[in-house]
């Protein structure tokens, strides 16, 4: 019998709002499948369990919140093991869906999700130099799952037969083909976890993966999970609804901005012809794997002027003024019923190909819905892009702890001056919200001629 | 010795400290070991080494005898020059103390023979150590200080040494045997002694409060244990406390209590085997802010830090099993721990235990039962040593291997072995558990026949109902 308290899944998360039940008693839970959606001050995400049973009783009925640490269901420690279907994948949950199980109209197994074939066939063992692979005790449960591309926990698709014999030590092999070092009891938990193992960081010795490493992974795998954003919501004329915990976050930090922080604001018109001439040299020449899009650019420039005016990456505590060691950049992305600002780390250090990688992945994990909690802190800076809505100008309010944030607005057909003559070119205005006691406006305009050289030089991103 | 500044300053040169010093001299530290005994602690000269050389001769008069009686070879009278047998166990600790006077000298790391205590967080001063001349120094500067003093005998109130009462220290250079000879406490020390006494015809009685020998050990391989020392001849009283003593005559009478009723066992002369005590008085650690916790073991973290962030703590001085090789291995990560090549903590569970009596016992990780407390659903695989062709080649089958591994992954969490040879065996499991293998590794892996390791691979099948041989 063991208890399923309230997760900390943040920092700031006090209490957490159980959405729905995914699980209902009599229900039985394996390892890493999800049980509950629950919504939390950052976000709605899905509980997963780290254990095995089943699901004996629920404490916290759905609407209802409770504190991080209390008791919100009790688990059985499963009894007579049976052979029983892998069930439903916690990762392709849509939280949309609305649960409709009702425990009695239940099947009393539920459906076998579809196992790769590669499973269903014995498949030979992997041939190595022939010293090290041994033949596996069962054939048919050898096969690796082909390399997972993403990080997100895959499907658990080995079909679990209790009793049997754990699968032979074999030699797993990442994607480019190196071998990777992992103990047989974290390649066996690896594989009932359904984790790609040239996804995990290795701690032993010569970065052999071992069971604490799995541990930890599947511990930072505890996803953030978001609604997507379909349609801005709305509320009917007249009505009135309770805070959902992002909302009351929203309100209580953007309060806390407007009322501490003594913003400022400085806007600049940026010629943007070149920008869009090289970002279409870079789609022709195909110079990076990666598709370099202007939100990329725009990171990669501010990142640099970030280093060069080092007060616009601070903060102000104490009474006094940090400047932060790394440079990492947030960018608003917004979700249904609000928005979050997942983050690129250390973009001091990363070529425009890198913080196009990242950006990318960030923005797929957005599509998922689904971010970890180092994805979404540690933010110095923060870059707002309303650019996709064709806005003209606007700006943004401070995230408490930096010291300014860029609202980026849409590239367009304006009339410039080029050689005294008025032509049609492309520009796009930035407004730099500044804290003044951090910043003074000679800075705030340093900075923005700086972003403005970089992006109307736009060959200087390829440098550093 | 010219500068008395170091980077690491190690107090004591047992297996711990010695050890560390070596380790941090390859790591390119400059380093002293500060020792008031002989290079070596306790292990090379009070315990692990004297002992098993007197256990190989206790076993040695068992394999004439067992050749009289089982292989047909007629022996005459047997005849034992006991000052011979522990003249070749002192001969062996002085072989090996000066072994570890020369790698010290050969990896760089100065040894100071004085008495040290803490003057501050980052000094050592220096005493005349009794019988040593004084050292040249009288204070050491460290920027780091790891302390490994180890552990001592320990004592209940009212006990004295003297007059033919012992602990295993004075037993290692007692060199008369006694005509009998009772036994207090039944922990591994107790019973190597016991085995030892007993092996060369003295009357041996071992006296236990607990209800089992070897307390915390699986409770199967105790009894075994208990079993093959009543056939051997030793009296076991378990479930006694020890309450008194007194000369009575040239004997000794000891008081007892079981559950209440009051016992009596009399007896040439007394081994004390209650236990050790670490050593952490007397050394300064109050002046350097060093805490001490429970049982007056240095408190120490993950990092093997004390309470004073330049001083660390290992071995018997900073927490259990007070084992040698326990304090090898915690030198060791603590010296790279500190050069920063190692990430902070520590696996007891990798941790072996060896009692060298035969039959000998060696066990490593969770019993069943340790398991099943911690909430771990677990099978176990158990093969009798008579399963074993080798053990029945070499008459040496009595005993069994228990191999422990979890149901959920197989892993092997823990292995229990009583019989012939098993603290050699047991290595196998201990590299296991440190490359987390499961029985699958185990099992598969084939074992040279005939060897008596072939038990740990059956075990690891029986485990998973696929022994072969049983």
């Amino acid at each position: 019998m063991s208890e399923i308290t309230m997760p900390k899944l943040s920092d700031t998360m006090e209490e957490g709002k159980i959405i729905h039940w995914l699980k209902h008693p009599g229900d039985s839970i394996r390892h890493g499948e999800a049980i509950a959606e629950v919504e939390t001050d950052k976000a709605d995400m899905v509980l997963e369990s780290f254990d095995e049973g089943v699901l004996e009783e629920i404490r916290l009925p759905e609407g209802q919140s409770a504190p991080v640490g209390a008791v919100i269901a009790i688990m059985r420690k499963p009894g007579a093991e049976r052979e029983e279907p892998v069930t439903a994948i916690p990762t392709a949950h849509e939280p949309e869906e609305p649960v409709t199980a009702i425990p009695t109209a239940r099947e009393p197994e539920e459906p076998v999700t579809a196992i790769p074939t590669a499973r269903e066939h014995p498949a030979p063992a992997e041939q190595g130099n022939g010293l090290a692979t041994p033949p596996p005790f069962h054939p048919a449960m050898s096969a690796h799952p082909s390399a997972a591309p993403t990080a997100m926990p895959a499907p658990p698709t080995r079909v679990v037969q209790p009793e049997a014999h754990p699968p032979a030590p074999r030699q797993v092999e990442s994607g480019d083909g190196s071998k990777i070092k992992a103990s047989p009891l974290a390649r066996r938990a690896a594989e009932e976890a359904g984790i790609d193992l040239s996804a995990v960081r290795g701690t032993g010795p010569d970065g052999r993966v071992t069971k604490r490493d799995i541990d930890n992974f599947l511990r930072e795998q505890q996803m953030f999970r978001f609604r997507r954003l379909v349609a801005p919501r709305e509320g009917a004329p007249g009505s009135r609804e309770e805070l959902s915990s992002m909302r009351k976050t929203i309100a209580q930090r953007m309060a806390l901005s407007k009322r501490e922080i003594p913003h400022f604001y400085v806007t600049v018109e940026i010629d943007m012809e070149e920008t869009v001439r090289f970002k279409n040299s870079l789609e022709a020449t195909e110079l990076f794997d990666e598709d370099v899009s202007y939100n990329d650019i725009i990171i990669k420039a501010t990142a640099l002027a970030l280093s060069r005016f080092t007060r616009m990456n601070a903060s102000f505590e104490n009474d006094g003024i940090s400047i932060y060691p790394h440079i990492n950049i947030g960018v608003a992305v917004a979700v249904e019923d609000g928005l979050i600002v997942p983050v690129i780390h250390e973009c001091e250090r990363k070529s425009l190909p890198e913080i196009a990688r990242h950006a990318h992945r960030l923005v797929s994990k957005a599509a998922q819905g689904g971010f970890t909690a180092e994805e979404l802190s540690g933010g110095t800076f923060t870059i707002s892009n309303m650019g996709m809505l064709g806005i003209e100008h606007f700006s943004a309010v401070i995230v408490p702890g930096q010291a300014a944030i860029l609202a980026v607005s849409a590239i367009k057909d304006r009339p410039v001056v080029r050689n005294g003559q008025i032509v049609i070119g492309k520009t796009m205005m930035v407004t730099v919200s500044c804290d003044h006691r951090v910043i003074d406006g000679v800075v705030a305009g340093r900075f923005l001629q700086e972003i403005k050289r970089f992006l109307e030089n736009p060959a200087s991103l390829l440098v550093g | 010795m010219a500068n008395s500044r170091y980077d690491l300053v190690v107090i004591g040169s047992g297996p711990g400290g010695y050890v560390a010093a070596i380790r941090a001299s390859q790591l390119e530290m400059r380093v002293a070991v500060v020792e008031r005994d002989r290079p070596g602690g306790v292990c090379l000269n009070w315990g692990c080494i004297p002992s098993k050389a007197l256990l190989n001769s206790a076993e040695t008069m068992e394999a004439i005898r067992g050749a009289a009686k089982e292989h047909g070879i007629e022996v005459g009278d047997i005849r034992v020059d006991f000052q011979r047998v522990i003249a070749r166990s002192r001969e062996a600790a002085d072989k090996l103390s000066r072994g570890v006077r020369y790698l010290l000298k050969k990896n760089h790391v100065d040894l100071y023979e004085a008495d040290a205590a803490l003057s501050g967080p980052h000094t050592v001063a220096l005493k005349p150590a009794p019988d040593k001349t004084p050292p040249e120094v009288s204070m050491l500067e460290a920027e780091k200080i790891l302390i490994a003093t180890g552990s001592g005998e320990r004592l209940f109130p009212g006990m004295k040494i003297g007059d033919g009462v012992m602990t295993s220290r004075e037993a290692l250079v007692h060199d008369r045997l006694p005509e009998s000879l009772v036994v207090i406490g039944a922990g591994a020390v107790g019973l190597e002694f016991a085995y030892f006494y007993r092996a060369f015809g003295v009357d041996v009685t071992v006296v236990e409060l607990e209800k089992q020998m070897l307390p915390g050990f699986d409770a199967e391989i105790a009894e075994e244990l208990r079993r093959a020392f009543v056939k051997r001849g030793v009296k076991v009283m378990l479930g006694h406390g020890y309450r008194s003593m007194e000369k009575r005559g040239d004997r000794w009478a000891i008081a007892l209590d079981a559950d209440g009723q009051p016992a009596t066992v009399e007896a040439e002369t007394v081994l004390v085997a209650v236990g050790r005590v670490p050593l952490s008085a007397s050394i300064g650690l109050e002046r350097a802010g060093v805490e001490i916790g429970r049982g007056g073991f240095i408190t120490i973290d993950d990092s093997f830090r004390t309470s004073a962030p330049s001083i660390y703590a290992i071995g018997d001085v900073a927490r259990t099993p007070l084992l040698a090789h326990k304090a090898s291995a915690e030198g060791i990560a603590a010296v790279e721990i500190m050069a920063g090549i190692r990430e902070p903590g520590f696996d007891l569970l990798t941790i072996a235990g060896c009692i060298y009596c035969e039959p000998e016992v060696a066990t490593v990780g969770l019993t069943e039962a340790q398991a099943r407390a911690r909430g771990i659903d677990v099978k176990v695989g158990k093969i009798p040593f008579r399963a074993i062709g080798k053990a029945v080649a070499v008459n040496q089958a009595e005993g069994f291997v228990k191999l422990v591994a979890s149901r959920q992954y197989s892993e092997v969490i823990g292995c229990q072995i009583i019989g012939h040879r098993a603290t050699d065996l047991i290595s196998e499991v201990v590299l296991g558990r440190a490359l987390e293998t499961t029985t699958a590794e185990i099992g598969r892996t084939p074992h040279p026949h005939p060897t008596l390791s072939e038990g740990i691979m059956e075990a690891a099948l029986a485990a998973e109902d696929e022994a072969i041989n049983f």
